[in-house]
């Protein structure tokens, strides 16, 4: 049995797996970019398949059914696909969060300071932690000032007290995450990992683009508990 | 005094069962009950947030790869089952010395990442390409192709010179190590791509090459996403800012991070673009290793030509890509 179909099965396994993630949920998201997703449906149908159709075809050829021998050394090493296919399946990872953002030395991105695109109208704006910290960093036209904008990230604790709103950049997959963050003042810490929105206004500090303007900071007025958002990375 | 026998014999064998029965029932309830008692706690003690972080960043290599392994399957697949043995040939020049800068050239022409080229490159040398031509292929069509130069010119606005680095620094490595392999290589190294039947054409060969090539290659690509993920996990990027300051060591830092951390090559220029501390050429020569030798890769050359030829290819690619990202660094950036 495992000898004639195990091939086919393992397509099949693979594919729904992959199917799981991005068709009938966005589970995707936590492990790749949204972009991704076109591919990923069409792989997982076309392994899921592939998968049918060779079971199908092993069926009727029944004369060949002991020809598997000649690949047994690589379909050894084929059942490792089995691993992340039920993880997926059984229990999905879950997406990179404080821990991740606490060990990569949070970078910022390099960038001249120079002028922005005016804001978004809407009292208070939301923007993303990336957006925030480049526009709070880099921008000698201070689009900033005076508005009341809205974060959503989860929390991180840093040393003597301070916290922030973090999120991960993620360009492809999760294993080129990097952190964002911005400081929280004015209001208490909650427990790393929890989802929060916050709104406040930009307190500015230090000279533009320099190590000093970094992170940048935010007096909170509220903040609130969220759910994780489905896609809990942010595009770089 | 038979029937008496048999009697006794039942009831023995009766006796047997039960005993058997208590005893190995018990056992089963005591395991069961310590296992459902102690089993989540020891299974949350065990899900630490580092072994979760392992199993996220694994997972994602690993559905990031899928596609672009499938891509690349379907490519060498129909390669293997549709295109006629003489066609390479025709096409290429029959000198090698010519024929490994037109194949590497050639390498624009597969929009993928590294992961589709390897069965691709297996399929051109079952189909009669010389290993030196199809090894440049290899080599350029994960670094050089429209895709990933897009992608690098976003990552490094107003710098078009990285981008042309790029293209010139990773040409240039796959063009000498195809040349290396014409004048040293040894094809006792490479064990070609084995298929249970060569000469089958046709839409079933296609079906049999592709699930061959795709389970083959994909448990490769596992093996490479654990061993990526372990690295990602155990070093943190935090040690880098230590080397910042020597440029000789950043080169060989970043050279060496490339392969460990094995990024996708569509988003290794954003990664490179973030290492904001280290010189020009130094992120250059990230972006140029990386397409070409990292664990995932060696990972899956080995499962496609062979463990002695993975480890002598990978070893001299990396020393030809870090040499020719300083020279190209030196003259561009």
């Amino acid at each position: 049995m495992r000898r004639r179909y195990g091939s086919a099965l393992l397509l099949v396994l693979v594919g729904a797996a992959i199917l799981r993630i991005s068709a009938f949920s966005e589970l995707y998201l936590r492990y790749v970019q949204a972009g991704l997703r076109p591919y990923l449906v069409v792989s997982g149908a076309a392994l899921v398949l592939l998968g049918v159709a060779m079971a199908v075809v092993r069926r009727t050829e029944h004369e060949h059914a002991d020809e598997d021998g000649h690949g047994h050394h690589g379909s050894r090493t084929a059942w490792l696909l089995a691993l992340p296919a039920l993880a997926l399946l059984l229990f999905p990872p879950p997406a990179l969060g404080s821990y991740s953002a606490e060990r990569e030395a949070a970078q910022r991105a390099a960038q001249g300071v120079g002028t922005f695109p005016a804001l978004p109208a809407g009292d208070p704006v939301e923007l993303t932690v990336g957006e925030f910290s480049s526009r709070a960093i880099y921008d000698s036209g201070r689009s900033l000032k005076g508005r009341t904008v809205k974060l959503t990230g989860f929390v991180t604790h840093g040393d003597d007290g301070t916290w922030y709103v973090t999120r991960l950049l993620v360009s492809c997959c999760a294993a080129d995450a990097s952190a964002g963050k911005v400081e929280i003042r004015g209001a208490d810490a909650l427990p790393a990992d929890t989802w929060v929105t916050v709104t406040g206004t930009w307190h500015p500090k230090g000279r533009l683009g320099t190590d000093a303007a970094w992170p940048p900071v935010l007096d909170a007025t509220t903040v609130t508990r969220v759910k994780q958002p489905a896609d809990p990375y942010e595009k770089r | 005094m038979e029937s008496r026998r048999s009697v006794v014999d039942g009831v023995r064998v009766a006796v047997r069962a039960l005993v058997y029965a208590v005893v190995g029932g018990a056992a089963l309830i005591a395991i069961a009950t310590v296992a459902s008692v102690l089993g989540p706690t020891l299974a949350l003690d065990l899900y630490t947030p580092p072994v979760a972080a392992w199993w996220t960043v694994f997972t994602a290599i690993t559905v990031q790869g899928v596609p672009f392994l499938l891509l690349g399957t379907v490519v060498s697949a129909a390669i293997g089952a549709f295109v006629p043995e003489k066609v390479f040939s025709r096409l290429l020049p029959r000198n090698q010395a010519l024929a490994v800068p037109v194949a590497g050239a050639a390498g624009v022409v597969l929009p993928g990442c590294e992961c589709a080229s390897v069965p691709v490159a297996g399929s051109l040398m079952r189909r009669g390409v010389a290993p030196a031509a199809a090894l440049a292929f290899l080599l350029s069509a994960p670094a050089i192709n429209p895709v990933v130069l897009v992608a690098t010119s976003i990552a490094f606005p107003g710098q078009p010179e990285m981008v042309l680095g790029r293209l010139v620094a990773s040409l240039a490595t796959a063009v000498v190590m195809g040349w290396l392999w014409a004048r040293f290589g040894k094809e006792e190294w490479l064990r070609p791509p084995q298929r249970h039947a060569p000469e089958a054409r046709g839409v079933k060969a296609f079906g049999a090459g592709l699930q061959h090539d795709f389970l083959h290659a994909g448990g490769f690509l596992v093996l490479g996403a654990a061993a990526a993920a372990t690295f990602n996990i155990v070093v943190p990027r935090s040690v880098l800012d230590l080397f910042t300051g020597s440029a000789w060591l950043s080169v060989l830092l970043l050279a060496v991070l490339a392969v460990v951390l094995c990024v996708c090559s569509e988003a290794d220029a954003f990664v490179a673009a973030s290492l904001s501390g280290f010189s020009p050429t130094a992120r250059l020569a990230f972006m140029v290793v990386g397409p070409m030798v990292d664990l995932k890769l060696i990972a899956l050359q080995a499962g496609t030509f062979g463990r002695a030829f993975a480890v002598r290819f990978s070893a001299v690619t990396w020393v030809v890509a870090v040499v020719s990202s300083v020279l190209v660094g030196w003259w561009l950036l």
